[in-house]
């Protein structure tokens, strides 16, 4: 496949191309879904492609197609040249890119169990297994589902700088959610696994402290109350504090984003940002959900810092960001498919730890809310306003959890709330493997944190 | 250049999926193959970044065996990778367990045609014609006030569909799409002045480039200024954009296996009066030349007008087959099918809201304190029903009057409750795609969360 790549590239620098990539894309899927004990559907797919993109006449054209023949790919060239040449007369971004080093490399991520290995059968048990903890957890248990899923993609990039790299990864999935029900009351508690991983991520999955805690939440639940509505010190845990940054801060140092006019730290570089206690790093190294070795421009990937002690230090680049924005790409172009273009996405983003303990980010808080569990989140990057739901939450009165509460979610402002930024425990936690969305493409990413506690932050109730 | 009027032969892939699954021994299933090509324009920055065009097609197999279900997809229709996906999927239904709540597929049924689906400007458009769309969005913004940085772009959709299955239905379709969004961002110092519009729609006349600009320039330059406000417990008049998520949160919760199962917020509420009797919703598929019409649901089963909501009590639940067999019913013909994937749930069409006797203007005149909404997402939990919303776009209303722009603001509460509140309903709104209608509503009261 990549000679056909590197044809294909040679092919567009002749066709008057400044700089041409041709990516090829395969993602193999399967799928079960275990509801309320039945293995009601087995799943599969087979996604398969190319996508060409090329900067002619100082503008971007992208194309792509599912047929990965050599035919096929240099129609899909051909309209790839003809996109860029469509807008060369139209206001708007010029495209610029930085001299990358190329490389050239194989990587395949070893796995413990290869999905492949496991007969659907077995997976089905297994499955069933893990159920049949929370169907049994208790009378007010209305509903149980149990979805596996494993995923195995492979990336390879050429391009004109000479790059020509293949990259294949191996992730896996469980996700449980549980529905309890009493009288008109009804709750939803989930939990979920998933890494660039086997299937020993699954075979290691303890039910009693997976698919019974998803139970349990809902359980719980039940008897939790609506939260107060109003301005708030709030603590998070592991799950909300990775959620928060991600949209909180995330998205605004995404390149695209900074020279698109779309950020609101756009002119922070070198600013303070948060308080003093704040770190943040973007780190597609670490061996979390949104890990790889080579973006989808064939940059290899290096830990990025974006916030060092509360100092805007840097943003996350593609190639034509780091042009437009003076810096060095390390990595962080991605796309969803061959039927996209790589965009600026996190990967696995967290906070670094601090000193404190858990105990201590609560003691000196007088009426707060602690938040648990991410559900999901936006932000308007522009306006610097984002939105965090966690799964449960506790109210804190004098430095203690006390009412249980439900249907918990947070607003705040971006650069307000990093500022108030008031204590980072040490125990640090990074488990919140899944997708964001950006644009109309989804990605793989993780995230994480210490317990962290913010003043001042909108909490939406009904009381 | 790929060319256009090159049709990619659909049907005999499916037939060829068909006639091997014939040979096994299986309950029911169906085939179905679709391919669609887009042309996309996108904005970032200054104006116009990136042209993209893609092709894209596959097959999707669904194969019952045991009321057990296998699903399989390829995006190749070479014969020997069709050959492979009707094995995975034949494979998988074997494995799968009895779905006691299964009854079958449904057979072939004559329908009436849609007409207006297709529009042969779309199918011919060039990126260069799409980009000088693009264009008139941004000079129109320009016109109102030059400077901004944008976010949005255009896409074009051409998509074909063919599906038969082991009941005997077997149809094609056609249907053409075309989508436009503009965010225009304007800066004062740290002040941000930053809105949206967009229209969606069958056909490229249908859609306003100029009017998009301008409305998302007028709406950016109205959010300078945003303040936050005190925490309290106000009336609420969301404008179309807010109504619609609103809407389409309901309808949710009643379609399909969820709501018959009882898994939502609404599973309870058949028959019941959940709004005033002026609060009434409609569901029309056969809207000719709308964006959600069809001639056949995902199943094959006709499209048709069903009344949902009527009086404020809701009448019916949306269904496909496999939820109006749950609930002992004929299925409604919301049956969606997402491409060749092999996901095929229920899901509203062209929902039309009834218009009421009063304007959003007589709204606002007569409030003496509360909250114009005009982008919100009252998207609840699906299961308990309860909402904790940011207020995105919001208006403080005093003495009668829009008074400025609100910030870190959220609302609160349970969605049926929002729905209890609904006193008034405008008689104007917003038709989106020729076949969506919204008014603005007024709510009673809600808890909103602020200083």
């Amino acid at each position: 496949m990549r000679d056909l790549l590197e044809s294909i590239v040679q092919e567009g620098l002749t066709a008057g191309a400044r700089f041409c990539e041709a990516r090829f894309f395969e993602e193999r899927n399967n799928s079960i879904s275990i509801e309320n004990g039945i293995a009601r559907t087995l799943r599969s797919g087979i996604l398969r492609g190319v996508g060409i993109r090329v900067i002619v006449a100082r503008r971007w054209g992208f194309a792509s197609t599912n047929m990965p023949t050599m035919g096929s790919a240099r129609r899909t060239l051909e309209d790839a040249i003809g996109g860029g040449k469509s807008i060369a007369t139209q206001v708007g971004e010029e495209a610029e890119i930085v001299e990358a080093k190329p490389e050239v490399e194989t990587v395949s991520h070893k796995v413990k169990m290869n999905p492949e290995d496991v007969s659907p059968e077995e997976k089905v048990k297994r499955m069933l297994e893990i159920e049949k903890v929370a169907r049994t957890y208790g009378d007010r248990v209305k509903d149980t589902f149990v979805t596996y899923r494993d995923v195995l993609t492979k990336v390879a990039v050429c391009n004109s700088f000479g790059t020509s790299i293949e990259e294949t990864t191996p992730r896996t999935y469980a996700y449980c959610s549980v529905i309890a029900k009493e009288g008109e009351n009804m709750q939803i508690g989930f939990e979920y696994v998933g890494n660039v991983a086997g299937y020993e991520i699954v075979d290691s999955v303890q039910p009693e402290e997976f698919s019974g805690k998803a139970a349990k939440k809902a359980v719980n639940l039940l008897g939790a109350q609506p939260p107060p509505r109003g301005t708030y010190t709030i603590v998070v845990d592991q799950r909300v504090g990775g959620l928060f940054i991600h949209e909180a801060f995330g998205h605004n140092s995404e390149g695209d984003l900074v020279f698109g006019g779309q950020s609101i730290i756009s002119d922070k570089v070198g600013h303070k940002v948060a308080s003093d206690l704040v770190t943040i790093i973007d780190d597609p190294t670490k061996p979390r959900n949104g890990h790889f070795v080579y973006d989808h421009e064939g940059t290899k990937a290096e830990p990025h810092l974006i916030v060092k002690d509360g100092t805007l230090v840097g943003f996350l680049h593609s190639l034509e960001s780091a042009a437009k924005l003076g810096d060095e790409p390390k990595g962080s172009a991605r796309a969803q498919s061959h039927h996209y273009p790589p965009i600026i996405r996190m990967s696995n983003t967290y906070v670094a730890s601090g000193d404190m303990t858990f105990e201590e980010a609560l003691e000196d808080v007088d009426l707060g809310v602690y938040l648990s569990g991410s559900q999901y989140g936006y932000v308007e990057t522009q306006k610097g306003q984002f939105t965090c739901k966690a799964e449960q939450a506790w109210l804190i009165e004098k430095g203690e959890l006390t009412d249980y509460l439900r249907d918990v979610a947070i607003n705040g402002l971006t650069l307000d709330a990093l500022k108030n930024v008031t204590a980072v425990s040490k125990d640090f936690m990074m488990e919140m493997p899944g997708m964001c969305g950006k644009g109309e493409q989804g990605m793989y990413v993780d995230a994480g944190a210490p317990h962290l506690r913010v003043e001042g932050i909108v909490v939406g109730g009904r009381r | 250049m790929t060319n256009l009027k090159e049709k990619t032969d659909l049907a005999t892939p499916v037939e060829r999926a068909v006639r091997l699954l014939s040979t096994m021994d299986l309950d029911v299933s169906d085939v179905c193959v679709s391919f669609s090509r887009s042309l996309s324009i996108s904005l970032l920055g200054r104006g116009i970044k990136e042209a993209v065009s893609r092709t894209d097609l596959g097959i999707g197999v669904r194969v019952y065996k045991n009321k057990g279900m296998g699903v399989a997809f390829s995006q190749s229709l070479e014969p020997a990778d069709v050959e492979k996906t009707v094995q995975r999927a034949s494979s998988f239904a074997k494995v799968a367990q009895p779905d006691p709540y299964f009854k079958g597929l449904p057979g072939p049924a004559k329908a009436s045609e849609v007409p207006g689906l297709c529009d042969s400007e779309i199918v011919s458009l060039t990126l260069e014609q799409a980009s000088g769309l693009c264009r008139k969005m941004i000079e129109a913004v320009e016109d109102v006030r030059p400077g901004a940085m944008y976010l949005g772009g255009l896409g074009t959709n051409h998509s074909r569909g063919y599906l038969m299955t082991s009941t005997g239905v077997c149809f094609e379709t056609e249907k053409t799409s075309v989508s436009a969004y503009i965010a225009p961002t304007f800066r004062e110092g740290d002040d941000v002045g930053s809105s949206y519009e967009y229209d969606y729609a069958i056909s490229l006349p249908e859609v306003d480039f100029e009017g998009i600009g301008k409305k998302a320039a007028e709406k950016a330059l109205d959010q300078f200024g945003s303040k936050r406000i005190e925490s309290g417990v106000l009336p609420v008049i969301l404008t179309p954009d807010s109504t619609s998520s609103l809407c389409f949160g309901l309808m949710g919760a009643i379609s399909g296996e969820v709501a018959v199962k009882g898994r939502t917020f609404a599973s309870g509420c058949l028959g019941k009066q959940i709004a005033r009797q002026i609060f009434e919703i409609d569901d029309d598929g056969t809207v000719p030349s709308a964006i959600a019409s069809s001639t056949y649901d995902g199943e094959g089963v006709p499209r048709r007008l069903t009344k949902v909501v009527s009086k404020g009590s809701i009448l019916t639940f949306l269904h496909d087959s496999y939820s109006a067999g749950i609930a002992g019913v004929e299925t409604t013909g919301h049956a969606q099918r997402m491409g060749y994937r092999g996901y095929v749930g229920a899901g509203p069409t062209n929902i039309r809201v009834r218009p009421g006797d009063s304007s959003l203007d007589e709204m606002i005149a007569e409030t003496k304190r509360g909250l114009l909404v005009t982008y919100a997402s009252f998207f609840p939990n699906m299961v308990s029903g309860e909402f904790s919303s940011t207020i995105d776009e919001g208006f403080l209303i005093e003495g009668g009057e829009k008074r400025h722009p609100v910030k870190n603001l959220m609302a609160g509460g349970h969605i049926l409750e929002l729905y209890k509140g609904i006193e008034l309903v405008s008689k104007e709104g917003r038709i989106i795609g020729k076949g969506h209608f919204f008014p603005s509503i007024k709510v009673s009261e809600v808890k909103l969360a602020g200083r």
